[in-house]
């Protein structure tokens, strides 16, 4: 029998979309999803910070479920689907969470906006109707040093109305 | 990123355990990775091989055999939190569960994971306790069941071998007619202390009970003797009986000092927590988030 010494792999045959675009090729095993999206495919929207998992501010979606991308190894996301902020917007056409948050100033220094935004997407399609309590609850784990939280969670909750009015 | 790192990708876990003896040290087991890769990228600890068991199929069932639960080491937290099985057979758990870090640890991190890694700040092995769960271990002399009170030996130690895998974790129901509460402090959204409790009622008195506190000290631990303490007391008596026991909770808990809290205030607030817990409890109103949570 090969030895587990031979059969280790050292990359990846890494098959994925990114924002709806198809991607192949090889990674190493180490990369994270993040040094993937923000050096090879240059998407710098998604932000390194605190490399823990305790911030947000790297969060994408990866089969709709949101992830710490600084801590998901990209061969991880074989076969599925990343979100990233560059992929909200319908050409020129943005979000209702991104226009939310400019009308709102839901952000100071802007840094952790991509990973809230995200965060409050992947809450969006799980629940369209969240309280601000459920809000405050999902986004918990993602951490606005500028404290914008109060324009952040209104922002969530108009976004929610409108998406639910136009639903109608 | 962590150092360069090689992959397996073992389908069963015989071929896990065969890596995992034939490398050694320099094999690391991977599932959810999210205190490995942290550890890893703070040169906590080394690894050359990343042993990823989330390829084995078997480790990500979630069954009910008419006993027990049987959860598959690979199952996510997020899965926990929200699988009808364990939402029915062992609610409090799954409410303990819904509170482990943020979504994006629960998306990622599995309770395999968890239980290996055995960092003394966490929430599911102090449930778990409760519900007197116990575990299947696999490796090269064949498989072994043990009471997870017998595995989560010391913090960031357990009984796994150096070729064993933890398979599954096995949770009975708690019997008829009990009710169940965990309570948690937290901050930086890991527990700082974690309280979980159970507990039936007969005619105005406590006829038997169960009680688990975690993160406080070194180990997760059962609080067997305050059980007996409380066992056969008044209902409105308990309160009285946990605030005398600080002593015994002091010797058994080894509170220490950390950056989440002084161990005076973990044992002050373990006392209180107790309390709640118990109440909340007897009152079965289980449905609320059990948390206080600062920063």
């Amino acid at each position: 029998m090969e030895s587990a010494e031979a059969k280790a792999q050292r990359n990846f045959d890494l098959s994925l979309t990114v924002n709806g675009k198809a991607w192949s090729g090889q990674v190493p095993v180490e990369e994270t999803l993040l040094e993937f999206i923000r050096n090879r495919l240059r998407l710098t929207g998604t932000k390194r910070s605190c490399e823990s998992e305790v911030c947000g501010a790297c969060t994408v979606l990866v089969d709709e479920q949101p992830v710490s991308s600084c801590s998901y190894l990209a061969f991880e996301a074989h076969g599925k689907s990343v979100l990233t902020i560059e992929g909200l917007a319908q050409g020129e056409k943005l979000d209702p969470l991104q226009e939310a948050f400019i009308r709102n100033v839901g952000a100071q220094c802007g840094y952790c906006t991509p990973g809230q935004i995200m965060a409050a997407k992947a809450l969006l399609r799980q629940n369209p109707a969240p309280t601000r309590e459920e809000i405050a609850e999902w986004l918990s784990g993602n951490i606005c040093r500028c404290g914008a939280y109060p324009a952040i969670a209104a922002s969530i909750l108009e976004a929610a109305q409108e998406l639910e009015e136009k639903g109608r | 990123m962590p150092g360069a790192l090689r992959l397996l990708q073992p389908t069963t876990p015989s071929e896990a355990s065969a890596a995992l003896r034939e490398l050694g040290e320099r094999a690391k087991i991977y599932a959810g990775g999210t205190e490995l890769l942290f550890l890893l990228r703070q040169g906590l600890a080394q690894g050359d091989f990343l042993v990823n068991v989330k390829t084995i199929p078997e480790l990500h069932r979630v069954l009910w055999n008419g006993n027990a639960l049987r959860i598959g080491a690979c199952v996510t937290h997020h899965e926990l939190e929200t699988n009808p099985l364990i939402r029915q057979y062992a609610p409090m758990f799954a409410r303990a569960e819904s509170q482990v870090a943020n979504i994006r640890v629960r998306n990622q991190g599995t309770l395999g994971g968890n239980l290996c890694f055995n960092d003394p700040h966490s929430d599911p092995g102090t449930a778990l306790l409760v519900y007197e769960a116990s575990v299947m271990i696999g490796g090269r002399s064949g498989q072994r069941h043990l009471p997870l009170d017998q595995f989560l030996l010391d913090m960031y130690t357990t009984a796994l071998g150096e070729d064993e895998l933890l398979l599954e974790v096995q949770i009975p129901p708690l019997p008829p007619g009990w009710n169940s509460a965990y309570l948690r402090l937290h901050r930086y959204q890991r527990p700082t202390l974690g309280v979980a409790a159970a507990i039936k009622e007969k005619n105005g008195n406590i006829e038997d009970v169960r009680a688990a506190v975690g993160c406080v000290g070194p180990k997760v631990q059962r609080l067997a003797e305050l059980e007996s303490r409380l066992r056969g007391a008044k209902l409105d008596e308990a309160g009285k009986i946990i605030g005398e026991a600080k002593g015994y909770l002091r010797e058994l808990l080894c509170p220490v000092d950390d950056l989440l809290g002084s161990a005076d205030y973990k044992l002050y607030m373990t006392g209180v927590l107790l309390r709640q817990a118990v109440e909340k409890a007897l009152s079965g109103d289980n449905k609320n988030r059990d948390e206080h949570g600062i920063g």
